[in-house]
């Protein structure tokens, strides 16, 4: 077994509203090895952008415990989790959310940016754009780039200052099947080139088969998918 | 904070700034203006503050002297006083309550004596007539006025604190008005007379000896420096005073004025911080998704405070520069051309007096800054009040 990058163990969360208490994740437990990917599936509105929001540091749970590279990010203060974040994790979204204000290149470079992190060139950064046939677009802002366009460089932001772990939440959601495919083989290729785990969240099963390990979300549980 | 980190801050602030953004550049470019007019406002209102109290300055200097002598001064004598580095100019005098009377009518003024050889080098008087000869004497404009009097004509004058009534009426003794003349301050042109020193010594018999001593300095000399430095030198008998110590009230007055302004015009600035702070809440509710991004990515909640901070420095500081900026430009202009009239018959001048001091400048910078950073803290600290989750699902 590998380096455990990921670790969650009895992880409880409920949204209470009004009167009604909606248990979504109930005594969730997960590993993740290093360079190893999980997918998780599962039906709209049960819990999957929640437990992603809750492994990457961006939510908290009611209960259990959450080790990234074997540090309980519940011991960690508001900055430590920021470098955490920078640091060690990479996110995807469905949306993208690439900064309008910023071109590609500068929305790819912004996590080294945020850390200082002077180990990240400009030159890294043109060499992605180059492997994802985007450098010509590098000077591009995200709403001169096509849907397909923004996730690669929403991707390459995630991977930029080297994360142990990426979060992926739907990234193929809002793409057609042809992105979607490029999408998918970047990611493996990603995991492959500079083995960074990764956990996704995803609605379709060929999607899914990427992963190490596939599991489907129900009941606030995890399941192995078959 | 490293020289990238300062960097980051002034790209994103920059970029954030010149995103459009709707009502919130609307209300941002509003805010500037609000600082810009405050700025503005206090320049103006302070410089000519500054400019009708130069006048008065001038018109009390030229009045009065720079410092008095007085108290226990037989041992002083004018030729050392003239001695003294600073002094250009002695003026020796004894001043009394009198009265001053055209036939019934009677009027209580200061009668001051002093050397009428002396009197065009040391006063510096807007005076009808000339300077007076033995018998004569000079009234201020108000005085000759209520008396019905012009230059030539006769009157008399007294001094009863000096006589015993019980030997009668006190003396009184004729004297020739050989000018006449107009300060227009407070009531001096009511109130002061000037008679040669041998009409004082002749009316003035409780103390025939002279009062005081009336000295002006340099015109580059910081008088009350030089009050500082020489008032050691003399007996503690001899009091010394400047000319701001003779007009206290008027000073304080006018200090007064001046606080006042400052105080309600930085009301402007209150309005205008504000604004500034309304209208950078506003960005920030309209960048909360772009904050929330990065704070995914990493920013530390102090990095997005410190750019929305940055941002309502940047805006609230260009706003009070312009207004600085403009402000000092009409001052100088006006200074320089004198385009702004005023009416001379009500003031003391015909064109709009405005001088701005640099500390004028720095304390409405520092007023304007207060504001600024006070209500650019304010906003920044909204804007992470939401989490980073919560921030991406925000519809602007």
């Amino acid at each position: 077994m590998g380096k455990i990058i990921l670790e969650a163990s009895n992880i409880n969360k409920s949204f209470i509203n009004g009167a009604n208490k909606l248990n979504v994740l109930t005594d969730l437990s997960l590993k993740l090895e290093e360079g190893k990917i999980i997918t998780i599936m599962g039906q709209s509105g049960v819990g999957k952008s929640t437990l992603l929001s809750i492994l990457g540091t961006l939510d908290s749970p009611d209960t259990g415990l959450i080790k990234i590279n074997g540090r309980n990010v519940e011991k960690l203060n508001e900055d430590e989790l920021c470098l955490l974040r920078n640091k060690e994790l990479g996110f995807i979204f469905q949306f993208h959310h690439l900064l309008p204000e910023f071109t590609a290149l500068e929305n790819i470079l912004m996590p080294s940016w945020i850390s200082n992190n002077e180990n990240v060139s400009n030159n890294h950064a043109l060499d992605l754009l180059s492997k994802v046939d985007l450098i010509d677009r590098k000077d591009h802002y995200p709403n001169q780039l096509s849907g397909g366009e923004r996730c690669r460089v929403a991707v390459l932001r995630a991977i930029i200052n080297k994360p142990s772990l990426v979060m992926a939440d739907e990234p193929t959601g809002n793409l057609d099947l042809k992105n979607s495919e490029k999408l998918i083989d970047l990611l493996v290729e990603i995991n492959k080139n500079f083995g960074q785990s990764i956990v996704m969240t995803t609605h379709n099963p060929e999607v899914a088969n990427i992963g190490d390990y596939r599991l489907v979300l129900n009941d606030g549980k995890l399941k192995p998918y078959k | 904070m490293s020289f990238v980190r300062v960097n980051l801050i002034t790209l994103i602030t920059n970029r954030f700034s010149d995103s459009p953004v709707g009502h919130g550049r609307v209300t941002g470019i509003l805010s500037m203006v609000g600082m810009g007019v405050g700025c503005f406002a206090l320049i103006i209102a302070l410089s000519i503050i500054n400019g009708f109290e130069s006048i008065v300055k001038s018109k009390l200097k030229d009045f009065n002297g720079d410092l008095r002598l007085s108290g226990f001064i037989n041992d002083l004598e004018i030729e050392n006083l003239r001695k003294i580095p600073g002094v250009i100019s002695v003026m020796p005098y004894m001043e009394r309550k009198g009265l001053i009377s055209n036939n019934k009518d009677y009027r209580v003024v200061s009668l001051k004596a002093v050397d009428m050889n002396k009197f065009d080098d040391f006063y510096a008087l807007n005076l009808n007539g000339g300077i007076p000869s033995e018998d004569g004497i000079l009234i201020g404009k108000d005085l000759a006025y209520r008396l019905g009097k012009d230059i030539g004509d006769e009157i008399e004058i007294s001094s009863p604190i000096d006589q015993s009534f019980i030997l009668g009426f006190p003396p009184k003794k004729k004297a020739k008005i050989d000018g006449i003349f107009s300060t227009r301050i407070l009531d001096y042109d009511d109130k002061f007379v000037f008679v040669p020193l041998k009409i004082g010594y002749s009316l003035f018999n409780r103390k025939s000896k002279l009062d005081g001593f009336d000295v002006r300095l340099s015109p580059n000399i910081d008088i009350e420096a030089w009050k500082n430095i020489n008032i050691a030198n003399l007996p503690n008998e001899i009091s010394l005073q400047t000319w701001q110590d003779l007009n206290r009230s008027l000073v304080d007055a006018m200090k007064l004025e001046r606080l006042a302004t400052v105080i309600i015009l930085s009301l402007i600035f209150l309005v205008a911080a504000f604004n500034l702070a309304a209208s950078l809440s506003l960005i920030s509710i309209l960048k909360v998704k772009e904050t929330g991004i990065l704070r995914i990515m990493g920013a530390s909640n102090t990095l997005v405070r410190k750019i929305i901070l940055t941002m309502g420095l940047a805006k609230g500081i260009k706003g009070a520069l312009l207004g600085v900026i403009i402000g000092i430009v009409i001052v100088c202009f006006q200074s320089i051309t004198g385009i702004i009239p005023i009416p001379s018959d009500i003031y003391f001048t015909s064109s709009l007096p405005m001088i701005i001091y640099t500390k004028d400048v720095i304390i409405i910078c520092f007023i304007a800054l207060f504001f600024i950073f006070i209500s650019s803290l304010i906003a920044s600290q909204k804007v992470t009040h939401i989490k980073p989750k919560d921030a991406l699902q925000w519809v602007k």
